[in-house]
C-alpha cells in the first residue's frame, strides 16, 4: 500500500497534503482498499465550518456508508465535485484525483498533531 | 472477510462492480455451502408437508422445486426455503444459512409418525452457476441433459443435485453435492467458464444481483413478524388449502394487511439504507429494509415496508437519509428483469 512521504494522516483514515495554510483531504490507499468499490460521495459546502475529529463528509461503498472527519478545524475551501459524477475516482487516486475537499487551517499546531507516514503505518500494524 | 452463520465467505473476490456485472452479462459462480439442506421421506411426507407448507404439495412432480415461506401460526414468516421433490415420498429442503438450527428445531417438533427427518447441511455443499454464459459452461461440465432443464426443475448429479434455480435474476443452476466434491466442481466450472469470463463471486454481489431482481433476504426484508402478504409474496401461499398460519393468513387477507413491502429508486443523491425512514407527505411512514446502489441500473434503489395503502408506482416519497428527506419515487418490483434469449 501506498502513504506518500509528503502527507499527514489520521487514526480514521484521511489525508492531508498542505500548501501553505490550505490542506487538501482524501481518504488514505488503506481505507478505500478496506472499502471498496466507492460509488456514493457526499461533500460538504464551500464555507461550511470543520471542526478537527468531527464528520463533515460522507463516502459510501456498495455496502455501506462511511463518515469522513476532518483532520483539522478551519472552513471548506473547495469540495471536489468530480467525485459527484465519478465517485470510483476514490479508488482509482486516492490522492490525486479522488480529493475530497481542502480546509483553511487556522491553528498551525493542529497540523503538528496529524501523524506522519511512519505513524500511521506503525498504527495500521498495532490497530491503535 | 464476513461471517454469515457460521461460514466464512468473501464479501468480494475482486470487486463487488465487477463481479455483479459479469454475471449480468456473463457468469458467475457462487459457493453458498453454508446453506442448509434438510431431507424429509416416509410414507405419511406428503400429508406432512402439506400440512406444514403454504403451497400445494401432492401435485408437485419429481424433479420439481418450489420456492415457499415457512410459517409460524401467526403467518410470520420463519424463513423462506425451496423445497425439491426427490422421489415420490421424499423431499429435500434448502434453507438459509442462518435460520438452519431453527427452522430444523421448528420442523423437527411436528414431524408425525412415518416420516424421517434430517438435517444434511453438514454433508451437502452448494455452488451457483449464474449468468447469461451459464448455459454454455454447464453443458461443458455436467453434459446437455441439465442445460434442458426447465426453470425450478432438477436432476440427479452425482451424490446430489443440479437445479436450474438462482437469486440472481439472471439464468442459471444451483449445483448441490457432499462437500469434499465441492471443491473439484467449483476448479471444472472456473476452468471451463475462463473463456466465457465466468468469475468467482462474493457475496456482496449476491445482495446487489438480488436486490435489483426484487428477491427478498430473509432477516431484513421478512422476518418472524412479518406475513407472505405484507411481504408480497402472497403468490407463494396457497389460501385455499389448509396449513401451519393459515387462519392468520385469511383473517389478513379478508382486513388487509397494515402494512406492505414496496420497491422504490432514490431520485435525489443518497443511498437507501437498512433503518432509514420512508416518508410520506412529511411524516414517517416506514422503513427501509434493503438498499443499494444499483449497479446495473445505475439507481440507488431500495426495499422497505410503509403504512397501508401503500404508495401506487409513480407516487413521491422520501427516504430520511442523515436527517435529510431526500425524494424518491415508488416503483414496481422487480427493478431489473433480463431480456429473455
Amino acid at each position: 500500500m501506498n502513504f506518500p512521504n509528503e502527507l499527514r494522516y489520521t487514526k480514521t483514515h484521511e489525508w492531508a497534503r498542505r500548501d501553505g495554510n490550505v490542506l487538501t483531504v482524501g481518504i488514505t490507499d488503506y481505507a478505500q482498499k478496506e472499502i471498496s468499490d466507492v460509488v456514493f460521495v457526499e461533500l460538504p459546502k464551500s464555507g461550511k465550518e470543520g471542526q478537527a475529529g468531527k464528520p463533515i463528509a460522507v463516502v459510501e461503498s456498495v455496502k455501506a456508508a462511511f463518515d469522513i472527519y476532518a483532520p483539522v478545524s478551519g472552513s471548506v475551501t473547495q469540495v471536489n465535485s468530480a467525485l459527484e459524477g465519478d465517485p470510483g475516482l476514490v479508488n482509482q487516486d486516492c490522492y490525486g484525483k479522488g480529493w475530497f475537499f481542502s480546509i483553511a487551517l487556522k491553528d498551525a499546531s493542529e497540523w503538528d498533531k496529524l501523524m506522519t507516514k511512519e505513524d500511521y503505518e506503525k498504527s495500521l500494524k498495532t490497530g491503535v | 472477510m464476513g461471517a454469515f452463520g457460521q461460514w466464512e465467505v468473501p464479501l468480494y473476490f475482486t470487486s463487488i462492480l465487477e463481479e455483479h456485472e459479469a454475471v449480468r452479462t456473463r457468469a458467475g459462480v457462487f459457493d453458498i455451502s453454508h446453506m442448509g439442506e434438510f431431507r424429509a421421506k416416509g410414507e405419511a411426507v406428503v400429508a406432512f408437508l402439506e400440512k406444514l407448507l403454504p403451497r400445494r404439495i401432492a401435485p408437485m412432480q419429481n424433479g420439481q422445486a418450489q420456492y415457499m415461506p415457512l410459517l409460524n401460526e401467526n403467518g410470520g414468516i420463519i424463513d423462506d426455503i425451496i423445497l425439491y421433490r426427490v422421489a415420490e415420498k421424499e423431499f429435500l429442503f434448502i434453507v438459509n444459512a442462518g435460520n438452519v438450527e431453527k427452522d430444523f428445531r421448528w420442523i423437527k417438533a411436528q414431524v408425525p409418525a412415518g416420516v424421517s427427518f434430517e438435517d444434511q447441511s453438514e454433508f451437502y455443499g452448494l455452488l451457483a452457476l449464474q449468468g447469461p454464459a451459464s448455459v454454455a459452461i454447464a453443458r461443458k461440465v455436467f453434459g446437455a441433459s441439465y442445460t434442458e432443464l426447465g426453470y425450478y426443475r432438477f436432476a440427479a448429479y452425482e451424490d446430489g443435485v443440479i437445479s436450474r434455480t438462482g437469486y440472481t435474476g439472471e439464468d442459471g443452476f444451483e449445483i448441490m453435492v457432499s462437500k469434499p466434491k465441492i471443491p473439484q466442481v467449483w476448479e471444472r466450472l472456473r476452468e471451463a467458464g475462463k473463456e466465457a469470463g465466468l468469475v468467482p463471486v462474493g457475496f456482496g454481489a449476491r445482495d446487489t444481483l438480488r436486490l435489483e431482481a426484487g428477491m427478498l433476504l430473509h432477516g431484513h426484508d421478512m422476518n418472524d413478524t412479518i406475513t407472505p402478504l405484507e411481504a408480497g409474496i402472497g403468490w407463494a401461499v396457497n389460501l385455499t388449502k389448509d396449513f401451519t398460519g393459515a387462519g392468520a393468513l385469511k383473517k389478513q387477507a379478508q382486513s388487509g394487511p397494515q402494512k406492505k413491502l414496496i420497491g422504490f429508486e432514490m431520485l435525489e443523491r443518497g443511498i437507501p439504507r437498512e433503518g432509514y425512514a420512508i416518508v410520506r407527505n412529511g411524516e414517517a411512514a416506514g422503513a427501509v429494509t434493503s438498499g443499494t446502489f444499483a449497479p446495473t441500473l445505475k439507481k440507488n434503489i431500495g426495499l422497505g415496508y410503509v403504512r397501508t395503502p401503500e404508495p401506487a408506482a409513480g407516487e413521491e416519497l422520501a427516504v430520511r437519509i442523515r436527517d435529510r428527506d431526500l425524494k424518491a419515487i415508488a416503483v414496481k418490483l422487480p427493478f431489473y428483469k433480463r431480456t429473455k434469449s
